[in-house]
């Protein structure tokens, strides 16, 4: 068993075709060891989604390129990897939680079908165990009656509740690797907090290493060991959270944490 | 109970408002404003006695709400007159030729939107690679090519020695399935291929925009099959403009789409009917048409808004 459940090296993302091709991802490399929390923050545009997309596979293949020399899961390769053979891995060994909770539920669905499909899908769970199991893994994530929400349609719930359940659907199959893009920026501060250590707390159960892509730096500082620092496409940082917020090498780094200094002033 | 039945009974309503103001214009138009048939009847030169005696009998005289509740009254009834030019009640008529037209529609404008969907379903699920540009030059070639000319064009082809001369040139002797597909062929395929272009365009646009939605996405990273994205979470998020569209555009093309194809054919349906009711101002025909068509809409717009409050909860 290796020691990094995700080991990326020089992963590029262009977007667009012909004269608009554009980089906006930069040669990146990082580890994420298991069962960790890796923090990646950088001001907005910087390309810490397009980092987690192309990782992934979402990317649209017309529309974007994604290069590296590569991209592992534990001891699976998935650069170049078929659609086919990709989808499989995702939503069962890696995972991911959007920052719009409500837009990342269906509309037309019940939230019960659609927790459901993942493990009728990578389980292959009947109708009725998937339903149960729907519920245990709800029950999980802080709800006391499974049941209700099951019924429910996405806007029927709050953005707490949903983003609790995109967790709960992300975490089903037990993934060594969860990637939360900016899981809780939508949702209002109160709310925010308690869904955040929700999602911390169901990744240490499973032991599933967090790719926690943020820009508050008071959750770098609570919830992750290590942290990267983006910008313009390249990682121009990384640094262990005490060594981050006490001697931060990079001037940007520095500039980042001052400007968040006079922020919480 | 109350909770369901509330918002009904008020697009109900809604509904029945909508019947009066649709039926007071065609009334309007067609009746209060429309051809008088004084001089018709009597010639020109008729006394003023003879010609208030005619005004008289055929009620031009009488007050306006009167004349309209009588044309309701018609419409309601189905009691619609004869045909000036014939002679046949209105609603033979109907009965005789809405049918025709009906059977005559139904293949091309079926195919016409299941084509387009697949053909949009697939080009969106392709966007910008080389099978989404092949389906995007075909519909825009056919659009661009104007009715007529694909109705000349199909019946050469399959309808001449010149072509296959496998289907007769024009008419509409059906007395079973063999003859009904012996002359439905060539106008269904001129019906499809005059729309597949306009179809498809508008289902790709709308597929496109709900592929980009953030829950698709969301779905694929959770390890949905392509199969199941476009099948069941694209196609159900999109089935409240599909059904809104293919519900508002039946009247259209059974009136419009049979009043070419027809006359073109010379098929006896009711566009042709109509054709003939405009180019001889036979009134009594042309205000039931109107009139139907007008109260047609706003059913079908009665049902579209169930049917949709059905498929998507958030309008519930
Ligand atoms: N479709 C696109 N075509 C070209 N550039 C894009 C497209 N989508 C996003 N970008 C650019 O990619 C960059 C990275 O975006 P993103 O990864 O979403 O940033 P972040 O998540 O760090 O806020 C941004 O500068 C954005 O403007
Ligand atoms: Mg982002």
């Amino acid at each position: 068993m290796t020691a990094s459940a995700l080991d990326i090296r020089h992963l590029s993302v262009d977007l667009g075709s012909g004269k608009e091709r554009r980089t906006v991802v930069d040669s990146v490399s990082f580890e994420l060891r298991r069962g960790e929390v890796l923090a990646l923050v950088g001001e907005s545009g910087c390309g810490k989604s397009k980092t987690a997309e192309a990782i992934m596979g979402l990317l649209p293949p017309g529309r974007s390129r994604v290069r590296a020399e590569r991209i592992r899961l534990g001891e699976h390769e998935l650069k170049d990897l078929p659609s086919r053979a990709m989808r499989k891995f995702r939503g069962r060994d890696i995972s991911m939680v959007f920052q719009e909770p409500r837009a990342a539920l269906d509309p037309v669905f019940r939230v019960g079908q659609q927790v459901s499909s993942v493990f009728r899908r990578h389980r292959g769970h009947s109708g009725s165990k998937a339903r149960t199991a729907s519920a245990e893994m709800l029950l999980r994530v802080g709800f006391a009656e499974p049941g209700r929400v099951m019924r429910a349609y996405p806007h029927e719930l709050s953005g707490g509740m949903c983003q609790r359940i995109g967790i709960a659907m992300a975490m089903a199959c037990r993934p060594q690797v969860l990637i939360a893009d900016e899981p809780t920026s939508a949702l209002d501060v109160t709310t925010q907090a308690q869904v955040l250590a929700q999602l911390i707390r169901s990744c240490r159960q499973e032991e599933t290493a967090v790719l926690l892509i943020t820009h508050d730096l008071g959750v770098v500082a609570q919830y992750s060991q290590r942290a990267l620092v983006m910008r313009q496409g390249k990682l121009v940082e990384e640094a262990s959270v005490a060594d981050l917020f006490t001697r931060p090498h990079n001037e940007y780094t520095r500039s980042l944490l001052t400007m968040a200094q006079a922020g919480m002033a | 109970m109350r909770e369901v039945m509330r918002p009904l009974a008020r697009k109900l309503f809604q509904a029945l408002l909508l019947v009066v103001g649709v039926t007071l214009i065609s009334f309007l138009l067609m009746v209060w404003f429309g051809p008088d048939q004084t001089y018709t009847l009597i010639g020109k030169n008729a006394t003023t006695e003879q010609i208030a005696e005619v005004r008289h009998q055929l009620g031009y005289d009488d007050p306006f709400l009167l004349r309209y509740g009588e044309y309701l009254l018609e419409l309601v009834t189905l009691d619609l007159g004869v045909s000036n030019a014939s002679g046949e009640s209105v609603r033979t008529l109907l009965a005789r030729t809405v049918p025709i037209s009906l059977v005559l529609m139904i293949p091309g404008f079926v195919l016409g939107n299941g084509v387009g969907i697949a053909l949009g379903l697939a080009s969106a699920h392709r966007r910008g690679r080389r099978s989404d540009r092949l389906i995007t030059a075909l519909s825009v070639t056919g659009m661009s090519i104007s009715f007529l000319v694909v109705l000349i064009a199909f019946q050469v082809l399959f309808s001449t020695p010149y072509g296959l001369d496998l289907f007769p040139v024009r008419g509409w002797r059906v007395s079973g399935w063999t003859s009904y597909l012996h002359y439905v062929t060539v106008p269904t395929l001129a019906l499809l291929f005059v729309t597949f272009g306009y179809n498809t365009r508008f289902y790709r646009a709308l597929f496109i925009e709900e592929i980009g939605r953030d829950h698709i996405r969301a779905a694929r990273a959770l390890g949905a099959s392509e199969s199941v994205i476009l099948w069941k979470h694209v196609l159900k998020n999109s089935m409240v403009p599909i059904i809104t569209r293919i519900m508002f555009s039946i009247p259209l093309v059974v009136i419009s789409g049979s009043l070419l194809i027809e006359s073109y054919f010379g098929i006896p349906g009711i566009g042709q009917a109509t054709f003939e009711a405009i180019t001889s101002g036979d009134q009594p025909v042309l205000k039931a048409v109107v009139g139907l068509t007008a109260v047609a809409f706003v059913a079908i717009q009665f049902l579209t808004e169930l049917l949709c409050r059905r498929l998507d909860p958030r309008l519930g």
